[in-house]
């Protein structure tokens, strides 16, 4: 579903990512970890182009956003969610989960306010369609981000710490609509410091550090047996 | 020094200058509409990605803003007509010389609107698929019209009071009917004193008015 190969980013001098080779299959969801600074977000941003790779190819479905392709066509088929959520403040959720279907899809306004409420219901919020996002929650706006983003039928969801701006005792109810995207088979790749969701959730984990990946692996192998010491020495104090 | 106002004067040269408030009010009015218009595209194409756009709204605001709405004036009236081979009616010249001028500052007035948008609506917007013209007119520029509100307003403030400078190409605005009024009666102190109260109650309307919108908009 994802193919990355010899991905490199720099920002200036800086070279944020230093060759990254990834395959993320269908159905699979992939877990990123990695102290910040890592460029662990910044692999995820290369994931829809909202990073420009320096050099190395990234292919989405069989597109090569690096190449020719048109970029936005890419895109409908790649949901993200944001770790700030991004919501548009002056529309509606319902406004705010309809937009794209209706501009990009042209989709119906009746078809796609059909659709948004059944994804609003699905991350349970059915009675929110009418209000605005700044009288929500954070983990409220968070899982209307995901039903936005779910409303494009898109076929990889990109998760950019998606509870890291959430209050605690908001992080689960978040988590929890991600775990059932994820057993209904959604390709996932998701960048957190949830290490329960990670364990929980995740086929495979990555361990980014200094731009490479450094360990990869089913979570429970590497949680409980990392094999590199800079694993093992990030796992010591997040664990 | 005789200090005796004579009021019959003042109230006698309401009617023509409240007629010439009227056409002030006007003119300031559809050349803010016409500076929005042009600022808008201006606005936004010195923030494009395309390099050629930048650089063309970059010398639009900086001649514009660089040299006096006078100058302007008179390059249209009065050079235009040159190159043209043919008379400018004053109200076109007004109004289009206004409405260049000010779109130049309301470039910047939504070149900043826009930049004060968090860069996570543009991203949300494009990773919705969305290209970047239908972010910017669905997303970024409705949310860049709440900001521009107040500074919006000082323009249309500014220009108000800057319209008294067509008056110089004859165009019968207030400024204008009020040195008509003088040329006939000699009541400069009366005149004078007048059309700067029918200003003064113009411009500290409008500013109310602003903030009374700015309020309404906050709320929502």
């Amino acid at each position: 579903m994802i193919d990355i190969k010899n991905l490199h980013k720099s920002f200036g001098d800086h070279e944020v990512l230093k060759g990254i080779d990834l395959h993320i299959n269908p159905q699979e969801v992939v877990v990123i970890i990695g102290p910040s600074g890592s460029g662990k977000s910044t692999l995820l941003r290369c994931m829809n182009l909202l990073e420009e790779p320096t050099s190395g190819s990234v292919v989405v479905d069989g597109i090569d956003l690096t190449g020719d392709s048109d970029i936005n066509k890419a895109r409908e088929e790649i949901g993200m969610v944001f770790q700030r959520f991004n919501l548009f403040p002056h529309m509606t959720v319902l406004q705010n989960i309809t937009l794209a279907p209706i501009k990009v899809r042209n989709m119906a306004k009746d078809e796609a306010e059909k659709i948004a409420r059944e994804l609003l219901e699905r991350v349970g919020l059915a009675d929110k369609a009418d209000a605005y996002p700044p009288q929500l929650s954070g983990g409220q706006q968070q899982r209307v981000a995901i039903a936005r983003a779910l409303a494009m039928r898109p076929k990889v969801m990109l998760f950019d710490e998606p509870t890291s701006a959430l209050d605690p005792e908001m992080v689960n109810e978040v988590l929890d609509v991600m775990k059932s995207l994820a057993n209904e088979g959604m390709t996932m790749a998701v960048v957190t410091h949830e290490m329960g969701f990670a364990r929980e959730v995740g086929d495979r984990l990555l361990f980014v550090d200094g731009g490479n990946i450094i360990e990869q692996g089913p979570p429970k192998e590497v949680f409980e047996n990392p094999k590199e010491e800079r694993t093992k020495l990030f796992l010591s104090k997040v664990l | 020094m005789d200090m005796n106002l004579n009021v019959d004067l003042m109230i006698n040269s309401l009617p023509l200058l409240i007629a010439g408030a009227g056409i002030t009010i006007q003119i300031t009015a559809i050349s803010v509409g016409l500076g929005l218009i042009i600022g808008m595209f201006v606005g936004i194409a010195r923030i494009s990605n395309v390099k050629l756009l930048r650089w063309l709204a970059a010398i639009y605001i900086d001649f514009l803003r660089g040299t006096p709405l006078l100058v302007q004036i008179f390059l249209i009236y009065f050079a235009l007509p040159v190159l043209l081979g043919q008379r400018v009616d004053p109200f076109i010249a007004a109004i289009t010389a206004c409405g260049i001028n000010s779109g130049a500052y309301i470039a910047e007035i939504f070149r900043a609107g826009i930049q004060a948008i968090d860069e996570g609506q543009m991203e949300a917007g494009r990773s919705l698929g969305m290209t970047w013209v239908q972010t910017m007119r669905y997303i970024i520029v409705p949310q860049a019209f709440k900001n521009i509100v107040p500074p919006l307003g000082n323009e249309f403030i500014a220009l108000l009071k800057d319209s008294s400078l067509v008056s110089v190409i004859g165009f019968e605005e207030l400024t204008r009917r009020g040195q008509l009024i003088i040329a006939r009666t000699y009541g400069s102190l009366e005149i004078w004193i007048t059309v700067a109260i029918i200003y003064l109650i113009m411009t500290l309307t409008i500013s109310r008015l602003v903030a009374y919108l700015e309020k309404r908009l906050d709320t929502k």
